[in-house]
């Protein structure tokens, strides 16, 4: 079957990059979350209809108990992907504005070594 | 598995998961307009030659339309009289037609005989219950619904 998330990657953990493997793992787990997401989406719904429908063809649940089943399965999917879309999103934030603050810092470090450059051309 | 196998595997779970979506909304929501809906809309009951002299039975007329296919299983009547006695109406003595047509209102008659304890006579607010096995689509279900506060007026037998 084709992975859709890289393999994780192997990290020292007592190097000086812990915290940059733990930002890597996260992301490895949100990938892996969202695939799981999509699998369930994909199987959840059909899977129980089918299920449902023999269920009451055997006569062994009503129309109801398929009904509040169901009710509660929808309700419960709803909380908990909204709860892990809050939570995910403001990991992607995090980073965002992580990448972005390192990005501005490289910006203005190429600024200064281009300024000390020409201050060292214009003083030989 | 190849990459364009699993992704032509993947649209098609995409769409089948779709469709049963689909149908469990639908499915849902049919039933949730079936299950809250009463048996009887627009419907109106009385008793129609009050009093009731002593070798009379009790005429009842009603009109009413049914949304869904409804079968009655048991219709009753509960007296109450103002001293708070209970007397219960079951014996048919002119039935009623059964299996109306749903959509639109008809109207149906039936006539019950007087219960024997009721010698006394006086005024009665009476109940009617129906029983129904209601269908709708796919669903069955079994429903009850009651009409209340039916004056009966009894002259002493």
């Amino acid at each position: 079957m084709v992975k859709l998330v890289p393999n994780k990657p192997q990290y020292n953990i007592s190097s000086q990059y812990n915290k940059y493997c733990m930002i890597e793992d996260r992301q490895y787990l949100i990938a892996a979350q969202v695939e799981r997401w999509d699998l369930f989406a994909r199987l959840t719904p059909t899977a129980f209809l089918l299920t449902s429908l023999v269920l009451i063809l055997f006569d062994i649940i009503d129309f109801e108990t398929a009904f509040y089943v169901g009710l509660v399965g929808f309700a419960t999917t709803a909380v908990v992907w909204w709860w892990w879309a809050i939570i995910t999103i403001k990991h992607l934030v995090i980073t965002l504005n992580r990448a972005s603050k390192n990005l501005n810092e490289v910006s203005r470090e190429i600024v200064r070594a281009t300024q000390e450059i020409e201050a060292l051309k214009n003083g030989s | 598995m190849d990459l364009k196998r699993y992704a032509l595997i993947k649209a098609a779970t995409n769409v089948i998961s779709g469709f049963s979506m689909v149908t469990l909304i639908i499915l849902g929501v049919a039933y949730m307009s079936f299950d809250n809906a009463f048996v009887f809309q627009d419907v109106k009951i009385e008793i129609v030659n009050n009093p009731i002299k002593k070798h009379d039975d009790i005429n009842f007329t009603m009109i009413g339309s049914k949304k869904h296919e409804c079968a009655s299983t048991q219709v009753y009547g509960i007296a109450y009289s103002d001293d708070g006695h209970m007397h219960r109406l079951d014996t048919f003595t002119k039935q009623y037609t059964r299996n109306t047509r749903p959509g639109e209102p008809i109207p149906n008659q039936w006539s019950m005989a007087v219960p024997d304890d009721m010698i006394a006579g006086g005024e009665y607010r009476v109940s009617m219950t129906g029983d129904f096995i209601c269908n709708y689509l796919i669903f069955q279900k079994e429903k009850s619904q009651t009409y209340d506060n039916i004056l009966l007026v009894v002259d002493p037998r």
